[in-house]
């Protein structure tokens, strides 16, 4: 069990918002995904980019079962580093180019109007 | 097999890359009318001009040397049994053919026509030229301007047991091979289980990455006329997600030596660290897709340090997918001991690249048999 912080209200937070925040010496970034809270550490493993500064939208995937027309998915769930665009699964921590790299998760949580996450 | 060292006679020598001359008085015989007369023309030209049919003589541009003492070896190998004493001397068990002049093919700019050669040399090229008990194999041409009659060549000749392989004209094609245009042939490739082989030339014509009018030398255009190509057209193919679309398709890249490869891999996968989301039929960074193509050995690169070429090769992950070619009979051809000398990690290795590698990308038998015919005549 790790220490639990207070880091935001739910209205700093709304549905497609998302925030960096400090705890000690840890960046990280704070999501909310169609409602749902997630955190990442506001760090790219590539160069050491500020990740969770990145644009978060959808992505483009493209399968054989449609023909490989490209589609839209993902919207909102993809955070883009702003050095060099390498995108993340916010709520998996998924690296998208690279599938053998996943970056940690941390536990976040809404009680009444408070946020709160898990270090 | 053993880890001894087989001498290069011994060892089973696979060339996937070796150039018949076209002789257009006979191919007429296989062309269709209304284009007949016009090859019969071209073979009653007392010189031996670069096929020139009526319409025909692409990339006359190109620079010969200026001044006399090399470079000028104009070598032809006109018929299978010359070929065969050839090879015989340079120690080549097999040999695959690619044309001459139809190097040229894919800057013609007439649709019917560029089929209607690519058809003709194809039945020629099988009955004048093919024979695995000479251990001569063939390619046939896909004309891209017509795709559609490119794929049902293959599929005519699918199950022609002296046809290992589909040769992909690439100096001056456009729109570049990967293009969607082209899907039929590669569907038709992948169906046939037919490899598909892109092989450049030198010519000057205005389209990426061939306006090389640039250059003043014959050495500056040379340089880079296989080379880019190659690599403009990999480039394309990832575009347009061609090794993840057609997962089963087997595809090499000749006549620009392999010491792009391991650059040309790193740049993709630079981008695509940046910009997977033009590519989303990739799931991981091209290279990892591109592990299963093929490249031709010539020409190869000649460092003061031999060591380098085998770590080129190394760094793509090629030792199963590197295969000696040696261009014969062309003016900058390999010597199979150019590339059978090379520091190899190991004797299965060398044996690899010298031949048996070849062997995996054509599906043959040591003694030229297909492998992925229903009906073997062979052992």
């Amino acid at each position: 069990m790790g220490k639990i912080h207070q880091v935001a209200t739910t209205a700093e937070l709304p549905v497609g918002a998302k925030m960096v925040i400090n705890i000690g010496k840890r960046s990280i970034g704070l999501f909310n995904v169609n409602g749902a809270y997630h955190a990442l550490p506001n760090l790219c493993p590539h160069q050491i980019g500020p990740l969770c500064e990145g644009n978060v939208s959808g992505t483009t995937d493209a399968r054989a079962e449609t023909g490989w027309k490209v589609e839209w998915v993902n919207e909102g769930e993809i955070v883009a580093c702003p050095w060099h665009g390498i995108e993340y699964h916010i709520p998996t921590g998924r690296c998208l180019p690279f599938p053998e790299i996943s970056i940690r998760t941390y536990k976040v949580w809404a009680e009444d109007d408070a946020v709160f996450i898990e270090l | 097999m053993s880890s001894k060292r087989q001498s290069l006679e011994e060892m089973l020598v696979v060339d996937v890359d070796v150039h018949l001359h076209e002789k257009p008085a006979e191919m007429a015989a296989y062309i269709d009318k209304p284009y007949r007369q016009s090859m019969e023309i071209a073979g009653s030209f007392q010189d031996d001009r670069y096929l020139a049919l009526p319409g025909f003589a692409p990339g006359d541009t190109f620079y010969f040397p200026m001044y006399p003492g090399g470079g000028e070896a104009g070598r032809a190998v006109w018929g299978i049994q010359q070929m065969r004493d050839e090879l015989d001397k340079i120690a080549i068990d097999i040999g695959i053919l690619f044309p001459d002049h139809l190097l040229k093919l894919a800057v013609h700019p007439v649709k019917d026509y560029a089929a209607a050669i690519a058809r003709a040399y194809n039945a020629w090229m099988v009955d004048r030229w093919c024979s695995r008990e000479k251990g001569i194999l063939g390619l046939i041409i896909a004309a891209n301007q017509d795709p559609e009659d490119a794929a049902r060549e293959i599929e005519k000749y699918a199950k022609e047991p002296t046809v290992v392989g589909v040769y992909l004209p690439t100096a001056g094609v456009q729109p570049l091979w990967g293009d969607r245009k082209y899907d039929p042939i590669f569907q038709a490739a992948q169906d046939a289980d037919l490899p598909v082989l892109l092989h450049s030339v030198t010519v000057v014509h205005p389209v990426f990455p061939s306006q090389i009018q640039e250059y003043e030398t014959a050495l500056g255009q040379h340089s880079v006329s296989h080379l880019f190509n190659m690599m403009a057209n990999m480039v394309r193919m990832v575009e347009t997600g061609v090794p993840v679309r057609y997962p089963d398709l087997r595809v090499a890249f000749t006549e620009a030596g392999i010491s792009w490869v391991p650059g040309m891999l790193h740049r993709l996968d630079k981008e695509y660290l940046e910009l997977r989301r033009d590519i989303p039929m990739f799931k991981q960074r091209p290279s990892k897709h591109l592990e299963k193509y093929y490249y031709a050995t010539q020409p190869i690169g000649e460092p003061e340090n031999p060591q380098d070429i085998v770590d080129l090769i190394r760094l793509y992950n090629g030792f199963k997918t590197t295969m000696f070619a040696s261009d014969w009979p062309h003016h900058d051809f390999d010597h199979p001991r150019a590339v059978y000398k090379l520091p190899w990690p190991s004797e299965e290795v060398r044996r690899g690249v010298m031949g048996e590698n070849a062997l995996e990308f054509f599906k043959i038998d040591r003694n030229g048999y297909r492998l992925n015919l229903k009906t073997k005549g062979g052992e």
